[in-house]
């Protein structure tokens, strides 16, 4: 009975914090606009602000996906089939990006595309391939993850026998033959993952791109003036039409994702790593230009937080300095000091923790436990815990928007915890997602044992469940904190309060100062580095309770 | 002391139809039966982990059907021994009692020294042995054991029985072990059943 | 029945203003209806809750010293633009959390009055030009700074040889002008709602009758202009004429850019008299842009008119040249001569002529006529 009940509080909470702002969302836009799903689409192509957004939106994210397939396929083959030394730290490094926030990611490369760096400038003709390339970069991960385990621990005599047979004497057929067909269902889903946070970027495609938008930064520049009733009404047709259409095309990836990820777990004969894996010399080849591409958008960043280009009537000279640190962490009117932001980003990354992690907890708990009586119920609430997922975080912090001013703005707005509920929203998807295979994968006999020994529900809890689970929890409970800190789609949209400011909201701000201010570059960059070492930090942390053959995604 | 009136369970096909029990005090019972005949199950649902469609268990009088496994204070050996990783063989064992005297405990199981083990060192007749000692450390009421020998080689599985039979006993610990050796099943129990 | 009473209320108020009203300059925006102060309720929580965007002008000295005279404490709301300023305003119509705003300008505040979300403020404001009241003279808004918006170029490209300079809008429709004119959307910036008011105007008086304004557009559109979200990513990532070039992300491939037309003296003002942008002076090509501070509805309408009078005071409103990179409103102010502020910024010698009724009433069909045009390209 009570499990019952925590189940249901769960799912009420859940639904509450996530739905209703939705909800109210949708309600308040549909108010304004009128229900018309036909006028909402149509109003895509008949606004300038639209036009071409969801066509340019989807080809990015497919050349991204590809990219990100040309890159990681030959590192994850190396990293697999080869023995390296400090294999372990190699592997950080390369799927260190994936925990970056993408603010940062966008720092970084603005920095590398600068004339401080590699001067290939952001013009009209480079801006989409860096866009692309940053993606990759961003998204590397995913690959590595999903084929290196394939890669590593198959056992040998799969490939040692089909050297025997006429089909696979040359390295061609071996690879037609065994390879590709284990191979292609991890390529698959790290490609549909790639598409999924391709179409959703924000923070990159806003710094990067030049003139063309997607429907994430399109919703959230004109998210502002939404659900006013007789003003701008055609905005609020573009927004639920953009709605929908993403949340369609999201869905379907992640639906085609989970599918691709069943079948990937159908087992493979395996064997230790340190019989599959050889030397291989040759690979350095790839392996290091891969630890560059992985470190050095953020290596630059740091150094050049460090660097000032003062301009003068004779052109422009560039310094070594901290005048840039100083100015990020000074307070200002117009700008809280990075220590506030700071302050504000821990906070709310620790709160939404204590809420996230065990509303998670017992979401997938409920799922897990679910799945032996009522295999569709369970898949009901699976699907229902990620349609954050498919819904844009413009969309989530208009939501969060327009809940407050529905329900209570004067106290929402001087409530410090208001962003807190667009983080949850963003996160609590993840812990479901990262502990429901840890459970599913805990041998039932474990908890029946411990009955059989007298101990009760709570006993059980605390002695066996939580301590077994202790490396899946972590890397949820880091993956939350990191998740928060980098949040900044949603609070773009929500962040009204300057008490409000967090660090990616800081770094966006600083760098859309105008007029010559020569301390924005090296002080935007500053507040990148905190974030990224403290990112950085995190990351390592996980790495250290990582599960040893199949980490998942993250 | 332990009686099954009338045990029922259906999962997919008939698994077992009034199936009744009287274990005395301090009596070793075997149960034989192919594979895949509900034995396990029956075990299963004798120690709570499974509901039973119909039928009544009575421990000392008291009706325990609808009792929580944990409350039961029946033991079950699995199989391959369930031991958590996450703790050592001392920790293991103090799962079952959280003052017990673990060096004792481990020589009656004849694993003196082993304390500080990690359990994936164990092997497996260690790690049965393991798993009995910490069983008995819950001081149950009555032990069910799930072919806790037939992983082992022949030699040590007959071994293992034998000690494991002298232990209950001393004890005066009843026990019920379902396998599908004949032979070990003469060798542990007082009274051997048989079901098809 | 309440509704009837704040009706009979509001008329008579209308009919009272009205009369204030004739006899100083006739005020071309409509007031809607102004609630006498005395009929607003509102508590003093000691707390001024400012909602801008970016004002630069609003700096931390001017904030703090307007905090250690009044005792109020202030807080700042940035949004993106005056737009969002608007929008903000509207989001919150009857909730409102904040008590003042600061840059609604003269294409949005006519949208801030119809929809009731401003309160007659009662700072007490004098030695305001007549030009800075032009648009709108009533007691719900009061102008702060102005300027006017209009095309500067790089001279270092535009120099005739690589480029000519325009001597009408159609010109830029040129295949030279390609890719090489950033504009921001008037659907989403100030900036650019002011200068596609000034190419309404502009067209409708130029000697071609075959076209208008829209169809300038159009074309500007199929010319590949650049159009952006905001006046920064106009000016600062395209325009080769600003201080953009020393920024990173900085693209140049703009040679023509809507700013104001006093921004080449900003720019040499920081640039020690030194500047290679020129506003391009086109008859009517240029708005009169004139920014307001107005009390909202239901906030602590004490301090928004304790800072008003403080952001019209001479000390403070004087400064706005330097501190806000916009003309005073005050009369007999100017740019100031040092470093060739003034000697670099054009006044334009004839700026578009659109009231600001005729902006109010069109702004929205405008807007949409826009719209239209650009997708048509």
């Amino acid at each position: 009975m009570k499990t019952k009940l925590v189940a249901y509080v769960a799912v009420t909470t859940y639904s509450l914090l996530i739905v209703i702002p939705l909800l109210l969302a949708v309600d308040r836009l549909v108010w304004v606009a009128g229900f018309d799903v036909t006028s909402w689409i149509s109003s895509l192509d008949a606004n300038y602000i639209s036009k071409g957004v969801f066509q340019f939106t989807v080809m990015q994210a497919v050349f991204s996906s590809l990219a990100t397939l040309a890159i990681g396929i030959p590192i994850a083959w190396q990293l697999g089939r080869y023995k390296w030394p400090f294999q372990n730290i190699i592997r950080s490094l390369l799927t260190m990006p994936f925990v970056m926030p993408s603010i940062v990611a966008a720092m970084g490369f603005l920095h590398l595309m600068g004339d401080n760096a590699l001067d290939i400038r952001n013009d009209s003709t480079t801006w989409l391939w860096v866009l692309i390339i940053a993606h990759a970069w961003f998204n590397l991960s995913l690959v590595i993850r999903f084929c290196e385990p394939v890669l590593s621990t198959l056992d040998p005599s799969l490939e040692e026998q089909l050297r025997l047979l006429p089909e696979g004497r040359t390295k061609f057929g071996r690879f037609r033959h065994l390879w590709f067909p284990l191979l292609i269902p991890s390529i698959a889903a790290a490609a549909c993952m790639t598409f999924v946070f391709s179409f959703t970027s924000f923070a990159l495609v806003k710094w990067i791109t030049l003139g063309e938008k997607t429907l994430e930064s399109m919703m959230a520049d004109i998210g502002s003036s939404a659900g006013i009733p007789g003003y701008m009404i055609s905005k609020n047709e573009v927004i639920l039409g953009s709605s929908l259409i993403q949340f369609t095309v999201l869905l379907f990836s992640l639906w085609l994702m989970t599918w691709l990820q069943n079948r990937r777990q159908s087992l493979l004969p395996t064997a230790n790593e340190k019989i599959v894996k050889k030397n291989n010399n040759a690979g350095w080849l790839v392996i290091l230009p891969a630890i560059c591409f992985a470190v050095i958008p953020l290596a630059t960043l740091i150094v050049s937080s460090f660097r000032v280009t003062e301009t003068t009537v004779d052109g422009s000279r560039t310094y070594w300095s901290t005048e840039g640190w100083s100015y990020a962490f000074s307070a200002t009117n117009s700008l809280p000091s990075g220590w506030d932001a700071l302050y504000n980003s821990i906070g709310y990354a620790l709160i939404c923790l204590t809420i996230a992690l065990p509303l998670g907890w017992i979401l997938a708990q409920t799922i897990s436990e679910l799945e032996g009586d009522s295999p569709r119920l369970a898949r009901a609430l699976d699907v229902f815990t990620m349609l954050p997922f498919a819904v844009s975080s413009a969309m989530i912090g208009l939501g969060v928007m327009l809940g407050m001013i529905k329900i209570n703005p004067e106290f929402f707005y001087s409530l410090w915890l208001t962003p807190v509920i667009a983080h949850i929203m963003i996160t609590t998807p993840f812990v479901v997602r990262i502990i429901l295979p840890a459970m599913r994968s805990l041998d039932a006999k474990y908890d029946e044992c411990g009955q059989t020994l007298g101990m009760s529900r709570t006993k059980r809890f605390f002695l066996i469940k939580l301590p077994m689970l202790r490396g899946s929890i972590l890397i949820a409970a880091i993956f939350t904190i990191a998740m928060s800190l980098g949040e900044f789609g949603a609070s773009w949209v929500v962040t009204r309060n300057s008490d409000w400011t967090t660090l990616p909201v800081m770094i966006d701000s600083i760098r859309a100062f105008p007029y010559n201010e020569p301390l924005v570059p090296p002080a935007a960059n500053a507040v990148s580095s905190v974030l990224m070492l403290i990112a950085l930090f995190l990351f390592i942390s996980s790495e250290k309770f990582r599960p040893k053959r199949d980490g998942g995604m993250f | 002391m332990l009686r099954c009136i009338g045990l029922s369970k259906t999962f997919e096909k008939n698994l077992f139809d009034e199936f009744d029990l009287d274990l005395d005090a301090g009596q070793i019972v075997a149960i034989t039966g192919p594979s895949g005949c509900g034995k396990t199950t029956l075990l299963r649902c004798i120690c709570g982990l499974e509901t039973l469609d119909e039928g009544h268990i009575l421990l000392d009088g008291v009706d325990i059907t609808r009792m929580l496994p944990e409350e039961r204070g029946i033991g079950l050996i699995f199989q391959r021994p369930v031991l958590y990783p996450h703790l050592n063989v001392e920790r293991n064992l103090k799962l079952g009692d959280k003052q017990a005297d673990i060096p004792t405990a481990l020589a009656e199981v004849g694993l003196l020294g082993f304390e500080k083990r990690a359990v994936d060192t164990l092997s497996g007749g260690e790690g049965q042995r393991v798993a009995l000692a910490r069983a008995l450390l819950a001081n149950p009421s009555v032990l069910l054991l799930d072919e806790p020998f037939s992983s082992l080689d022949d030699d040590l599985s007959e071994k293992l029985a034998k000690d494991v039979r002298d232990l209950l006993k001393k004890r005066g610990c009843p026990a019920i072990l379902v396998t599908h050796n004949k032979s070990i099943a003469k060798l542990f129990a007082d009274v051997v059943l048989s079901i098809e | 029945m309440e509704k009837r009473v704040t009706t009979i209320s509001l008329f008579m108020t209308i009919m009272m203003l009205s009369g204030c009203l004739s006899e100083t300059i006739e005020s071309t925006i409509d007031d809607g209806g102004v609630i006498a102060p005395e009929e607003y309720s509102w508590e003093d929580d000691g707390e001024l809750v400012i909602v801008t965007y970016d004002v630069t002008g609003l700096t931390d000295e001017l904030i703090s010293e307007f905090e250690n005279i009044s005792g109020y404490e202030v807080e700042l709301m940035k949004l993106d633009d005056a737009g969002s300023v608007l929008s903000h305003l509207l989001q919150y119509k009857g909730n409102q959390v904040a008590d003042l705003a600061i840059g609604l300008d003269n294409t949005y505040l006519q949208t801030a009055i119809n929809n009731d979300v401003l309160w007659q403020h009662f700072a007490e404001v004098s030695n305001i030009s007549d030009k800075a009241l032009s648009a709108y003279d009533g007691p719900l808004a009061v102008p702060f700074d102005q300027g006017y918006m209009c095309l500067n170029y790089d001279t270092e490209m535009v120099d005739g040889e690589n480029l000519s300079i325009p001597t009408s809008l159609w010109d830029l429709t040129q295949e030279e002008w390609r890719g090489k004119v950033a504009i921001p959307s008037p659907e989403t910036s100030s900036p650019g709602r002011a200068f596609m008011t000034a190419t309404v105007d502009y067209f409708a008086n130029d000697e071609d009758n075959q076209t208008d304004w829209t169809d300038w557009w159009t074309a500007m559109e199929s010319n590949d202009a650049i159009i952006t979200s905001g006046w920064t990513e106009a000016y600062v990532t395209h325009y080769t004429g600003g201080y953009g070039e020393y920024i990173e992300g900085y693209v140049g491939d703009a040679h023509m850019v809507v700013s104001y037309c006093h921004s080449p003296g900003v720019e040499s003002w920081y640039n020690d008299n030194w500047t290679k942008s020129a506003a391009l002076d086109l008859p009517r090509a240029a708005f009169h842009q004139i920014e307001y501070a107005s009390a909202v509805e239901g906030g602590n309408l004490g301090a928004a008119s304790e800072f008003i009078e403080y952001l019209l005071s001479e000390d403070v409103n004087v400064k706005m040249p330097t501190e806000n990179f916009m003309y005073s409103v005050l009369v007999g102010t100017d740019l100031p001569e040092e470093k060739g502020y003034k000697f670099h910024s054009t006044v334009p010698t004839q700026a578009a002529e659109i009231s600001a009724s005729e902006i109010a009433e069109n702004m929205e069909a405008w807007l949409e006529d826009w719209n239209e045009a650009m997708v048509a390209a």
